[in-house]
């Protein structure tokens, strides 16, 4: 590995996300504008329905989508021949994977602390301390890398940019609707036991209810996160090697 | 497309020389790609052998779909060949490809550049991708942008340029980390005349820096006025190779179009 390639590299990556809409609109306002609005419905206590239980979700949630910016940006940078003429330098793949990887943590730890910080403005309250909201976003974090697993297959599987935005839907439903911020139930469960997001939240949540940080629950769910992320994201390397260069 | 395997790569023994006058040594190269359910196999690069001498600029003259870009890519790594034998500065490019890496710069047919990132950017990335330092990569921006008359745009996004000068930036991005051997495909295609004389001009202007450049055109002028030699390819085999001016003398006749003609009967830019 090169240091000064893996910091040209994310470089770029992170000038990609300011400066297209899209992915400027789906990595840092998306989550910005899904807490606004769920703040608005549910901020209020008297409706039932607390925040504070649907909170750890939404970091999960905002998250997933880099399944889609990742799948997007991949197969656009195949579609241009970006990726062949990267691969006519002295970079090596893991020069490029592992600044992708970087970048989009960088990014999911943005991602949570807009989320945190808003999530705190409509009155969402931690009984967790320094140490387990620090320990809540190295999880994002880790949790995210899951995600550029997830999208790093759909790219390799995706022809062109617009079918990999379609084809990550086939992760980023299952994972909103039975892993986030939609509570589980008896019937539900057994599905979310398989996604990533329900072991994240799960984690989040007993984080912020104030459990021990050491606590069978959290270390469980850490666990999972992390073998999960590691295997997917070698997955997904693979895969992509493979297809890269077409 | 996928590969055939015709047999298997046999790695050649006592041929790998770094010093060897030669920058390029392709022997019996080949190329098949498969087809498809119901179609035939395609046999891009048929048995084709040639040598660039160090310095030299080659070109690689034909129509499209000739077989010009496949030879590139076998050459640069993005291809792997069916069979056949190919040294780039003495490195075989089976197991050499991080060093050929190393010394080569790679001008793609399709101008291939990050569009939401400005010239200067594109260049400062790819020049530190080569290990070029800050300093340096600025430089020698400075000069090539001059040189080819993109100076006012070099600080805006590459969204808003135009084919000519996406193109330009091309090749200044094969060019910035001073490469040893310049892999240029058709750098030339899609500018108006005058941007394709200053490029030429450019062209011609490395000769003089003593850099290997190996060129494919389907620009019958281009080949005249940049080439030391050139080889004629057509449906993947090499018919003809030597100086143009020798080849035209050769053939009597007025040009290489004419050399072209009458070994094949037909136009290089028939179906262009």
């Amino acid at each position: 590995m090169n240091t000064q390639r893996i910091l040209a590299l994310m470089k770029m990556e992170l000038y990609k996300i300011l400066r297209e809409p899209a992915y400027l609109f789906l990595m840092i306002l998306f989550p910005a504008v899904l807490t606004i609005t769920f703040g608005f419905a549910f901020g209020d206590p008297e409706l039932g329905m607390s925040f504070n239980l649907m909170a750890p979700g939404l970091f999960a949630y905002a998250c997933i989508f880099i399944i889609m910016t990742v799948a997007q940006s991949f197969a656009d940078f195949r579609e241009q021949g970006l990726l062949r003429r990267l691969n006519t330098t002295p970079m090596s793949s893991t020069d490029f994977m592992f600044s992708n990887i970087l970048s989009n943590m960088i990014i999911s730890t943005l991602q949570v602390v807009i989320v945190f910080v808003l999530a705190l403005l409509f009155g969402f309250r931690s009984n967790s301390d320094i140490v387990g909201i620090l320990l809540a976003f190295l999880l994002m974090a880790l949790f995210s890398l899951s995600s550029v697993g997830l999208g790093l297959i759909t790219a390799s599987v995706s022809k062109s940019a617009g079918t990999a935005t379609g084809l990550s839907f086939i992760f980023i439903l299952p994972q909103m609707f039975f892993g986030t911020f939609i509570p589980i139930t008896d019937t539900t469960r057994p599905i979310a036991m398989f996604l990533p997001s329900y072991y994240a939240t799960d984690a989040l949540t007993s984080i912020f209810s104030g459990a021990s940080l050491t606590s069978a629950n959290i270390l469980i769910d850490f666990a999972f996160i992390s073998i999960v992320s590691i295997v997917i994201v070698i997955i997904g390397i693979l895969l992509f090697k493979k297809s890269g260069n077409k | 497309m996928s590969e055939t395997k015709i047999k298997p790569y046999e790695k050649p023994e006592n041929i790998i020389n770094p010093n060897s006058e030669f920058s390029i040594e392709v022997q019996n190269l080949r190329k098949i790609f498969r087809g498809k359910k119901g179609y035939d196999d395609v046999i891009a690069v048929d048995d084709v052998s040639f040598k660039v001498k160090s310095g030299e600029l080659f070109g690689f003259l034909g129509p499209n779909g000739a077989g010009k870009t496949t030879v590139i890519n076998m050459l640069i790594g993005l291809l792997k060949p069916t069979s056949g034998i190919a040294i780039v500065n003495g490195y075989d490019i089976h197991d050499g490809l991080s060093h050929i890496k190393e010394l080569i710069g790679v001008c793609p047919q399709e101008p291939s550049v990050f569009k939401f990132l400005t010239g200067i950017e594109n260049i400062e990335l790819f020049g530190k991708l080569h290990s070029m330092k800050k300093a340096e990569i600025k430089d020698k921006t400075n000069k090539l942008f001059e040189i080819l008359d993109l100076s006012k745009a070099s600080r805006r996004k590459t969204k808003g340029y135009s084919g000519g000068m996406l193109r330009q930036l091309n090749m200044i991005i094969a060019l910035i980390h001073d490469p040893k051997i310049a892999f240029l495909d058709e750098p030339t295609v899609g500018m108006d005349p005058r941007a394709r004389r200053a490029t030429w001009k450019f062209i011609g202007s490395l000769k003089t820096k003593s850099k290997t450049i190996f060129l494919t055109t389907h620009y019958i002028e281009e080949a005249e006025a940049l080439c030391d030699r050139v080889a004629v390819i057509d449906y993947g085999k090499i018919i003809e190779i030597g100086a143009p001016q020798d080849l035209i003398k050769k053939y009597e006749v007025e040009n290489l179009e004419g050399v072209f003609l009458k070994i094949t009967g037909r136009r290089i830019m028939e179906g262009v």
